[in-house]
């Protein structure tokens, strides 16, 4: 663990400029992740979570620090190369799937090699590729099934295993269980917790449920924009104990 | 990729397939009236180069001898009278010197029997040259036209019209190879030519060399001159004349002095001044639209009528048949204003649609956003949309090209010619719609941030 962190920020500031006075979403944040390790980062609505994870997801640059993935400096990156990490480093799991409606589920997981310029892979490869994702999520038998003709959880398991096709380092999460019922979210972060164990990807789970945050095995509460507390979650939950016990809590 | 967006975009259309075809519509009308257009024009040209090439409105005449006078009544001649002056090595200095000239041919005319055994006919025979039936767009019923070879041979061949065929051998009947007898010579012949012409159809055509040697001559009757351009008939028609003035020259003063000494005085003698440089001519050239407009009239007439009409040989067939060409070019004129109105509303129909698609899509952007993709990709995939969208219009609207270019001239005789630049140009006009009015929704996509992209519900 005392490697170079997978992900490093410091002082990382995001003010908006709106009509009225500055908003201010982050306020200096400093944190460090290592590589293998499964975070959650909690906090109230409008604390800056959101924020902090379209930071880390390279789908935003913040007003001033640095951030360092794996690493690199991608905080003034150009709009390409953030696509491309975007691309080959991080994985999305968004709270309302964003699955592209009547596209099967096996197209959908195969949308991000479609965008692997720099490592161009045959159609064949990708569907082979995509239902090897599939069946990680346990969903290979509804590879042709449009996201209407799946249930909440189902459409999650097929949105993670798009996240998880190009191998990326980190999976960001936001909010992956909001729409969903309390037993399929211990389905989801049992994936969650098997994919961090077996194949060391990183998660970072942002949520404002203070229950889902216990699966995690670090806890790190935001409010306004500030790290509050940043504590190991040794005792966290087992969601497939709890899955093969037959209820939870 | 490129496969894939292709894909794509045929699927993101095929979803909302009636408000695709809805859209397409005004590129649908539009290329197909751009093909009409272009078939109309297209059939325009070939009518005017037909007529223009079968009734030789091009042709200039240059005949030896000048039996021009004054006037019917006066006596007065202004010119010399018969000649035998004119010869091949004019219609060959002709040819060299005179610029504009498409074809020349030389020739001796006759007029007598044309026999074959127990039949025969009286007729005209032309003595001519290789380029004649070219100038009048010939084609041969049987046999073929005689060549230069036979020309410079002295070979006795002749070319019959199909009402002297008839007359001599019978309606229909084969003629190639047979034997028929012209001013006293075997002449055989070697093709039927299907001229309509009312003259030309009772005609007999042989090699000028072949007349000249059974009329026992070395000059010739005439010249037939083709000009490259309608319009340059007057010009060539001055610069010929000019040309033999001075090659006949010598010819000229001696015949004048020849006059001179035999006594013909006044109202006899020949009138200086007919010519450029004061001497009368032995020999005439004509337009063929002076000759078509002066046929029949008195001399005094024809020459006022010649005078008061200096742009002459610009009234031509072509131009005459500008009249009908401008019921057409109303037609064209019609068309090129529906065809840019509806490729413009086509177009801005386009690129309605795709602002539609690009808002209903956001999340979708956002999404691919998300996973990587550019922003040239998202760009490149709603302009391969927007492109595919014209060009599936554009290829319905060349079919309806076609039918309504076919209906035209099913329905109106109106001569229209399809043509593989029409087409072409119709769907170079889809694609660069597509891309035109494409472009700004493509680029609005390409523009958005993900992370409201993503928000968008």
């Amino acid at each position: 663990m005392a490697a170079v962190p997978l992900i490093a920020v410091r002082d990382l500031e995001k003010t908006y400029a709106m009509d009225g006075p500055p908003v201010h979403a982050l306020c200096g944040v400093t944190l460090a992740i290592q590589r293998g390790e499964f975070v959650a980062v909690v906090g109230p609505s409008g604390s800056g979570k959101s924020t902090l994870m379209h930071i880390l997801g390279c789908l935003d640059r913040p007003t001033s620090g640095t951030y360092h993935l794996d690493a690199r400096d991608v905080s003034r990156l150009s709009d390409d190369d953030l696509s491309a990490i975007r691309n080959r480093q991080i994985g999305f799991v968004f709270q309302g799937f964003n699955l592209l409606a009547r596209t099967s589920a096996l197209e959908n997981v195969e949308l991000p090699l479609l965008y692997a310029h720099r490592n161009r892979i045959a159609p064949a490869e990708r569907r082979v590729r995509a239902l090897r994702a599939l069946g990680a999520v346990g969903l290979a038998d509804r590879a042709s099934h449009f996201p209407n003709q799946l249930s909440g959880g189902q459409q999650q398991r097929v949105a993670i295993a798009r996240a998880l096709l190009n191998d990326p380092a980190i999976l960001l999460a936001d909010e992956p269980t909001g729409n969903l019922d309390s037993r399929t979210s211990i389905e989801i972060m049992e994936i969650f917790q098997r994919l961090n164990a077996q194949r060391g990807i990183t998660i970072v789970l942002i949520t404002h449920e203070p229950q889902v945050a216990a699966y995690a095995s670090r806890i790190i509460q935001i409010i306004d924009g500030r790290l509050v507390t940043d504590l190991a979650n040794a005792s966290h939950r087992a969601a497939a104990a709890e899955l093969a016990g037959g209820g939870h809590g | 990729m490129l496969r894939t967006s292709v894909r794509l975009a045929i699927r993101a259309l095929g979803r909302n397939a009636l408000r695709t075809i809805l859209t397409m519509l005004g590129m649908i009308i539009g290329v197909a009236a751009v093909m009409t257009m272009v078939a109309l024009g297209n059939g325009a040209q070939d009518t005017v180069e037909q007529d223009v090439r079968s009734a030789g409105t091009n042709l200039i005449h240059v005949n030896a001898g000048n039996y021009t006078r004054g006037g019917e009544e006066s006596r007065i001649a202004t010119g010399l009278g018969a000649a035998t002056t004119l010869t091949p090595a004019d219609a060959e200095a002709i040819g060299r010197t005179v610029a504009g000239i498409k074809r020349i041919a030389p020739g001796v005319r006759l007029r007598g029997w044309i026999a074959s055994g127990s039949h025969r006919f009286y007729g005209q025979v032309l003595g001519t040259d290789v380029p004649f039936a070219s100038m009048f767009g010939w084609h041969f019923d049987e046999g073929r036209w005689f060549t230069a070879a036979d020309v410079a041979a002295r070979r006795p061949i002749v070319v019959v019209g199909r009402t002297t065929r008839d007359q001599i051998f019978g309606s229909g009947a084969k003629a190639v190879s047979r034997t028929v007898t012209i001013h006293g010579q075997s002449f055989t012949v070697g093709g039927v030519t299907d001229t309509a012409d009312p003259d030309q159809i009772e005609m007999a055509f042989v090699p000028y060399t072949a007349l000249q040697d059974a009329l026992g001559i070395a000059y010739l009757h005439t010249i037939t001159i083709e000009a490259v351009l309608a319009g340059d008939a007057s010009r060539i028609a001055a610069e010929t004349a000019a040309l033999l003035r001075s090659r006949h020259a010598a010819h000229i003063n001696a015949a004048v002095e020849k006059l001179r000494r035999a006594g013909i005085t006044g109202n006899q003698m020949p009138q200086f001044g007919a010519g450029a440089a004061g001497a009368p001519d032995d020999f005439t050239v004509k337009t063929q639209s002076s000759e078509a407009l002066t046929k029949g009239l008195y001399t005094s007439v024809a020459a006022f009528v010649l005078a008061n009409m200096p742009k002459l040989d610009e009234v031509n067939l072509a131009e005459m048949n500008a009249t009908l060409q401008r019921a057409r070019s109303t037609m064209t004129a019609l068309l090129a204003g529906v065809a840019v109105i509806s490729l413009v509303v086509g177009g801005v129909g386009i690129m309605n649609i795709m602002l539609v698609a690009v808002k209903e899509r956001t999340r979708e952007i956002g999404v691919r956003r998300a996973v990587g993709a550019r922003r040239r990709d998202v760009l490149v995939q709603f302009l391969t949309e927007a492109l595919t969208l014209s060009a599936v219009g554009g290829a319905i609207g060349i079919a309806l090209g076609f039918v309504s270019a076919f209906g035209l001239t099913l329905l109106l005789d109106w001569p229209t010619r399809t043509s593989a630049a029409g087409v072409g140009l119709a769907f170079g006009i889809s694609a660069a719609i597509g891309i035109f009015f494409g472009f700004y929704p493509a680029r609005r996509a390409s523009r958005l941030d993900p992370i409201d992209a993503l928000r968008t519900e």
